[in-house]
């Protein structure tokens, strides 16, 4: 992959200015501001930016979207490594954060209540409750083990289920193929 | 919140005291910040005063910025981590991290900060009861919403909400006694055959045989017994046909009962309410839910309820007969209870795996049918058969596996109790043969015959026995998902002494602000007077606030502060029907009922004549096309009126709206998504319409306002601009200068 940056003008600039393909590369950086906020450094300008993985379970490594406080996409970059080592780093902090799922070690209770499924789990981030919607089932990943959302928005990322201990793989068993 | 969410419920008593220590400040807003600088999960609290925004981190000394200085407040939100960060110049920020559990309580905090920021002095767009004292239900509103709009009641049991649906049973008292009497005359008459039968064999048949005595010879009293049988059997008959007779008919009146108190609720509940629910969950409800409960009220109660007296009685009766015998049969009868409860919970997860998988058959299905021009489009239908092939494939195996698991359990169930009955022979032959020898207890063959009738009635309460948690689980769930909504209370209700007015038409909103959730303004400080008969354009960009204002004038939903006129009159002291016959609405999509064009022209005028009917078709440019279909204004429309091009249905929307008369219009994007012609033809007729009337029109197409006497530009909450069409093109820095440009050099591009 040899894209490092496709750097577009807004969305409106685009749809009026069809002389520009909006595909214009050249070299930027990012850094970290105050409070860890990532920002988009082209020249003198900076922008603060924020940081979206495009593909953040099929393609996690490629095309991470840059977009600012107007909602408006900065940069897609389509291949992170393209990016000098202190942007690289930069810009995986910023994912680290923004990108942040509970990982599961292990299942303690998976009930099923009134129209919610009740879970106890134990994540490398600690211990945690939380609630699905009964016909919210588990999503396999492109990469293996599973990936369930909860009713306020968190995401919960489950290993294959024979990476799991038996009593977890067992709770699990019903919910998954 | 300490279930669901294993949080506290409240601001914890150490960060109240360390927070009373710095003085007396009454805490505004607080959230759980609940992971750390590592992203662990974590305990920390941020709190927000009058004066201050404090932090406590998690074992840690308490941070404070001044609320007064804070510069800039902004929450970055990510999958699962947000973040808030909170500048003060000079100062390190504050950059907390937190989970999306946390994300409503959080914004709360950072929006009240932010509205300090932005307008100091006026007035807040969060409710005024959220301020000060009602902190801590703000807190845990806020963290338990999401569960509150996922689940029904939370904090019901399920034995309570198992009783407040046998209340429903109240109306039809004496039915229930006839068919709880029934039902209890069949359980006592069930076991009177045995009986019967053993005391034939020994005290007549045997003692006949013994004694040689002929056919024409047999007692009187054997006849009075096989009278006796057939008289338990013909009355045993009759009491299921009362049990069953009345208990089917009341559990279809309590359904009939509940489905039509709960669509008349539903019609009462507030539009809120129907964008946090899904309509098939509602549909579910009034339909399978209440059929379910039928099913619960009709047949569980009784049949579960006669079990267990069966079981009990049945037990008692053989170890009465023979003490030993019965003990045989009933003492391996808390096991066989506990194979069964076993047996049920594996097949309920082998029903949820099924269950899912045929989920999948039915998603398949109900993407590709409607999406059938699509599938042939891209000439997939090979990959989209083989998809549901796969699916298909799966949830038969799944099934099968079901099958493969109840056909080995059932007949070894039976099995066993049939060596237990084989059991009880070995026992009992001895018995059957001793003659007074003394070696063991001798053992009458119409006792034994009586003891085998009764062991082959096992069974059928053992079934029963077995699907109790199934029928229990199913019947409270849909009284907890029907309770939900005969339990939630209209958040737009009338005042008991609410007014009925003739509307004019002047419309004013003072000061109004308004958020959906509480925490993100989408109206803020609003504040527009509209004379009657003005027709008001709203333009500006998607998600700005448009809608907000007529869904608030409509009374949709009632503001968070300030106050809509109609009239000069609070909209909250306005009967809201009364008022909404007077409010016509045109929206982008149109919806029509199953059922005729005359049906649907005359939805808001059910007694209109037919000749109101024509002249409004006529006014709405409808007249012509609804003739030339096949059967006129009889012709019935389909669901959503989908047998009808997009510009026809908006036309008849256009024709129910003129013959309704209202004297305030209000129209959403009501030319958007049909074709030039068809738009002109829309055009005209609303022109036609909005004669007479205050008029709020949304378009996105500025050229579709040119009847506007105002243009309001709205964006972000706020009214930007307000003027004709020519006062703001001619204001060279006017938003909507702007939006008129794009448009116009959009229009010639596409040329």
């Amino acid at each position: 992959m040899t894209t490092s940056i496709d750097q577009g003008g807004t969305n409106a600039e685009r749809n009026l200015d069809t002389q520009d393909s909006g595909v214009r590369r050249r070299r930027a950086r990012l850094v970290l501001g105050t409070g860890g906020a990532l920002h988009w450094q082209d020249g003198r300008a900076r922008t603060r930016v924020r940081a979206v993985r495009c593909f953040p379970w099929s393609d996690p490594q490629h095309f991470v979207a840059l977009y600012d406080d107007e909602g408006r996409e900065v940069a897609l970059i389509e291949d992170p490594a393209s990016l000098d080592p202190a942007s690289r780093r930069c810009l995986f902090r910023a994912l680290g954060v923004a990108g942040f799922v509970f990982e599961v070690e292990s299942i303690l209770a998976i009930e099923d209540e009134v129209e919610l499924r009740a879970w106890r789990v134990v994540t490398r981030q600690g211990e945690r409750s939380f609630q699905t919607a009964l016909d919210a089932w588990p999503r396999p990943l492109p990469g293996g083990g599973y990936l369930v959302e909860d009713v306020a928005g968190d995401a919960f990322v489950f290993p294959e289920t024979r990476q799991l201990h038996p009593k977890s793989a067992e709770l699990l068993a019903p919910l998954v193929d | 919140m300490r279930r669901y969410a294993a949080q506290p419920d409240r601001l914890p008593l150490a960060v109240r005291q360390a927070l009373e220590q710095r003085g007396p400040q009454a805490v505004e807003a607080y959230a759980l910040i609940d992971l750390d600088r590592d992203l662990r999960l974590a305990e920390g609290w941020l709190a927000l005063t009058p004066v201050d925004l404090v932090y406590f981190p998690p074992g840690g000394p308490a941070r404070t910025l001044e609320r007064a200085r804070v510069e800039n407040v902004e929450v970055e939100s990510g999958l699962s981590c947000n973040t808030l960060r909170v500048q003060v110049p000079g100062d390190e920020p504050f950059a907390l991290h937190f989970t999306q559990r946390q994300r409503l309580a959080v914004e709360n905090v950072a929006e009240r900060l932010k509205q300090r920021a932005a307008d100091a002095g006026q007035a807040s767009t969060v409710k005024p009861s959220a301020q000060n004292d009602n902190a801590d239900a703000d807190y845990a509103s806020y963290v338990a919403q999401p569960i509150r709009d996922a689940q029904a009641l939370i904090a019901s049991r399920s034995g309570s909400v198992l009783l407040r649906l046998l209340t429903y049973l109240r109306p039809y008292g004496r039915q229930v006694a006839v068919g709880l009497s029934a039902a209890a005359v069949i359980t006592v008459l069930a076991l009177v055959p045995p009986l019967l039968t053993g005391f034939l064999i020994d005290r007549v048949i045997r003692p006949a045989q013994a004694s040689g005595v002929r056919l024409e010879h047999v007692p009187l009293v054997a006849w009075l017994v096989v009278a006796a049988l057939a008289a338990v059997y013909a009355l045993r008959r009759a009491a299921a046909f009362l049990r069953l007779r009345s208990m089917a008919l009341i559990g279809e009146n309590v359904a009939r009962d509940l489905r039509s108190e709960l669509y008349d609720h539903l019609q009462r509940l507030s539009m809120a309410f129907f964008s946090r629910k899904k309509t098939g969950s509602l549909i579910t409800r009034v339909s399978s839910d209440t059929d379910r409960l039928w099913e619960f009220l009709a047949l569980g109660v009784v049949d579960v309820s006669l079990a267990v007296v069966m079981l009990v009685g049945l037990s008692v009766v053989l170890i009465s007969l023979d003490p030993a015998l019965g003990l045989m049969m009933t003492v391996p009868l808390p096991i066989v209870c506990w194979g069964i409860y076993l047996h049920s919970h594996r097949m309920e997860q082998l029903f949820l795996r099924a269950f899912r998988k045929w989920s999948r058959v039915t998603d398949v299905l109900g993407d590709t049918i409607p999406g059938m021009k699509v599938v042939r489009a891209f000439d997939q239908h090979t990959r989209e058969s083989a998809r549901f092939d796969a699916c298909n494939r799966a949830a038969t195996e799944e099934f099968n596996r079901i099958h493969h698991v109840w056909t080995s359990f059932w007949p070894a169930l039976t099995f066993c109790v049939e060596v237990a009955i084989v059991a009880v022979w070995g026992l009992a032959l001895p018995r059957l043969f001793e003659h007074g020898s003394g070696l063991t207890a001798p053992l009458s063959l119409g006792t034994f015959v009586s003891f085998l009738l009764y062991t082959t009635m096992f069974m059928a309460p053992i079934e029963i026995l077995g699907q109790v948690a199934r029928v229990m689980n199913r019947a409270t769930t849909s009284a907890h998902r029907v309770f939900q909504v005969l339990d939630t209370a209209p958040d737009v209700a009338d005042a008991p002494d609410a007014a009925r007015i003739a509307v004019h038409g002047r419309v004013t909103f003072e000061r109004v602000s308004f958020s959906y959730d509480s925490v993100r303004p989408a109206l803020s400080n609003m504040s527009f007077d509209v004379s009657p008969g003005e027709m008001i354009g709203l333009v500006g960009p998607s998600g700005g606030g448009k809608t907000t204002i007529v869904n608030l004038l409509a009374r949709f939903y009632d503001v968070n502060s300030g106050r809509v006129l109609i009239d000069g009159v609070d909209v909250r002291k306005l009967s809201s029907g009364h008022l909404r016959r007077q409010i016509g609405m045109v929206l982008q999509d149109p919806f029509l009922f199953h059922g005729s064009v005359l049906e649907n022209v005359r939805y808001g005028a059910p007694d209109a004549r037919h000749a109101d009917v024509v002249r409004a078709a006529k006014v709405a440019n409808a007249h012509d096309f609804i003739c030339r279909l096949p059967h006129g204004y009889d012709t019935v429309v389909g669901e959503r009126g989908h047998t009808l091009s997009g510009g026809e249905r908006q036309r008849l929307s256009i024709a129910r709206a003129v013959l309704a008369d209202p004297r305030i219009l209000i129209l959403d994007e009501a030319t958007s998504a049909v074709d030039t012609e068809t738009e002109r033809k829309i055009q005209e007729a609303m022109d036609r319409l909005v004669k007479g009337r205050t008029v709020f029109a949304i378009a996105h197409r500025l050229s579709t306002l040119h009847r506007a006497s105002r243009l309001f530009v709205i964006e972000k909450g706020r009214l930007l601009e307000a003027g004709t069409h020519e006062e703001l093109v001619a204001d060279s820095a006017s938003t909507y200068r702007r939006l008129y440009e794009l448009q116009i050099q959009l229009h010639t591009s596409t040329r």
